[in-house]
């Protein structure tokens, strides 16, 4: 390939880079004018759903892993960057909209060790075995936020600097997906899909099983703990419940949802997970049995997942060229 | 004489009371096409499994050129040199059948994470440069009109092909074929033993190759060595190997 043209694909990039972030603060500012903030509260919401979910489907759908303890690396990812900002604000740096970044990407970083470490036994154990393990894993962590009174304790932490916001929400979105996917379409993708498929024969092919179960554990934890610090600073709140089993439980039928492997899946998911409960509230507290019996639903009529293991596009005929 | 690209000594495994293969030997020259034989339960792919490291035996040593592999785990035998098929198929299902053959090419990446993430031009051109040496792969085993579709979709005999391809994409000096020829019939077996020899030829790999049917084996293996009860009870010569009365009676059955 000659230089100009890749240097002409590295421009096209920016510019849609651009006109991306340009039209996200556009929307931004129309949708702190024009809708009611309930509205937004909830489109919200579905970005940060999603951003769990894309991520999840890395270990569940991709790797074929099972994950039951995706809500702890999200609060790993939510206490580190609320104590930067709030607990131990170095400076006034971490209050401003910048610092808050800075803090939820640490997070996120401090998220991808925890998920190493949890990534371990995942050489060693498989299906069920594995979930309850991170499921065990997830609990001990939360059980540790609970007990540092430093942040709060059983109290949780206020006074979050509230500086995420769709904009962050939705661009952090956007960078999973667009992360997920060119994971995905690279050789290390690969590795990781063929790893799921049949262990024997990706060791087989050269393939490090256990250094990509591993990858795939602290990726995913990575943007989990992204959307965790991005939702503790949209709430201006934390605590230890925000972040107990039923929400890891919540992610994973978002993924089986909306099929797994899938990223329009996840994301598909992420969204009627968090919609349909808010859409059910006119039925008051019948919602928790309504709620359950959709998604039972849903899974008998779909049960390989709304798209199965394909993205929503290819439901659509191609138009020919 | 060229020096062996493999050469295996005394190679034991026990499972249970079991002794699958017991002071297992061979000897490959580079480009050589042998064959290895026995009935049921002999032991043939157990040695498979303890080449391509699935298995560590217990005793016993194998060395490609000069380096011993016993104890090195499927990823790095693999990076060594040495490739297989598996006998009861496993293709990546869920896989199309080209990225089947891009996974064989995983030790040849030299891109980084974030290349493929920020689509720079090493990532676009080591992908290009993959994918036209995968799709050359396909069309030498007949497949490359299928190259878009699932694996799981091939028939079978399409699916021991494409793990042949996937096989030879990870550059191995040895390669071991188990049973490749499986559930085809008389006209296909003997293309896909015709495609193996040529294979031998232009790949420069030495291949050994485990097969039932003794004619298709005896017509282009230059040494075969017959396993049975998990030990070698014969090396030689098709010629050799067809009139000596221990194969003639393990085969039969009178012990
Ligand atoms: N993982 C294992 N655990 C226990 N026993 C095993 C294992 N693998 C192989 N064996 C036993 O070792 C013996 C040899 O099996 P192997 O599969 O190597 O035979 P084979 O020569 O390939 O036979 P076939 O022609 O049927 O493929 C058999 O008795 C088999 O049951
Ligand atoms: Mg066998």
């Amino acid at each position: 390939m000659s230089a100009p043209s890749q240097n002409a694909g590295f421009l096209k990039q920016a510019t849609i880079t651009a006109v991306f972030i340009a039209v996200l603060w556009g929307v931004d500012q129309l949708l702190q004018i024009g809708l009611n903030p309930y509205y937004v509260r909830v489109v919200v919401n579905c970005g940060i759903a999603a951003i769990l979910a894309l991520s999840l489907n890395l270990i569940n759908g991709c790797a074929g892993q099972f994950s039951l303890g995706h809500a702890g690396f999200m609060a790993v990812g939510a206490y580190v960057s609320a104590t930067l900002t709030t607990v131990y604000p170095a400076g006034e740096f971490f209050q401003s909209p910048l610092g808050v970044g800075v803090a939820i990407t640490i997070g996120g970083i401090v998220a991808a060790l925890a998920g190493y470490l949890v990534g371990l036994p995942s050489l060693r154990l498989k299906g069920d075995y594995l979930a309850i393990v991170t499921l065990g894993f997830s609990e001990m962590i939360r059980v540790c936020f609970l007990n540092i009174p430093a942040v709060g304790g059983a109290r949780g932490m206020n006074g979050i600097p509230v500086h995420s916001s769709f904009f962050w929400v939705y661009l952090w979105a956007a960078l999973a997906w667009v992360f997920f996917w060119r994971l995905l379409r690279s050789g290390r993708g690969r590795a990781i899909l063929a790893l799921r498929d049949d262990e024997t024969a990706a060791e087989a092919m050269g393939v490090e099983v256990s250094h990509f179960k591993v990858v795939s554990f602290s990726l995913s934890s990575a943007f989990a703990g992204i959307a965790g610090g991005l939702f503790a600073h949209y709430q201006g709140f934390i605590d230890p419940q925000s972040f107990d089993f039923s929400r890891s439980v919540l992610v994973v039928i978002m993924v089986v949802l909306g099929g797994m492997g899938s990223l329009s899946g996840a994301v598909l998911g992420a969204v009627v997970v968090t919609v349909l409960p808010e859409s059910l509230r006119v039925f008051e507290s019948y919602r928790l049995i309504i709620f359950p019996l959709v998604l039972i639903l849903m899974m008998l009529l779909r049960p390989k997942g709304i798209l199965g293991h394909r993205e929503i596009w290819e439901f659509f005929p191609r138009r020919a060229k | 004489m060229t020096p062996p690209v493999l050469e295996v000594q005394d190679l034991s495994i026990s499972f249970g009371g079991l002794k699958a293969v017991a002071g297992f030997g061979l000897t490959l020259r580079p480009g050589a096409l042998e064959g290895l034989i026995g009935p049921n339960g002999a032991g043939k792919t157990t040695v498979f499994n303890l080449l391509s490291g699935v298995y560590t035996a217990d005793s016993g040593r194998f060395v490609l050129d000069g380096a011993d592999l016993r104890g090195f785990s499927a990823y790095r035998i693999s990076h060594a040199g040495i490739a297989r098929t598996f006998q009861n198929i496993r293709v990546f299902s869920h896989l199309t059948v080209l990225e089947n053959v891009l996974v064989g090419f995983h030790q040849s990446i030299r891109y980084g994470y974030w290349d493929a993430f920020l689509l720079t031009g090493r990532f676009r051109n080591d992908e290009a440069a993959m994918e036209q040496q995968a799709l050359a792969l396909l069309e030498r085993v007949g497949l490359a009109s299928r190259a878009g579709d699932n694996a799981r979709d091939l028939p079978y005999g399409d699916q021991r092909r494409l793990e042949i391809a996937r096989a030879l994409a990870t550059h191995p000096k040895v390669l071991l074929l188990d049973e490749p020829a499986a559930g085809l019939n008389t006209v296909e077996k003997e293309q896909l033993m015709g495609l193996i020899a040529k294979i031998r030829d232009e790949f420069k790999v030495a291949i050994l190759v485990i097969e039932h049917d003794m004619k298709l084996v005896m017509g282009i293996c230059e040494r075969i060595t017959v396993l049975d009860h998990g030990e070698v009870i014969a090396t030689g010569t098709p010629k050799e190997i067809q009139s000596n009365p221990k194969v003639i009676e393990a085969y039969l059955g009178v012990s």
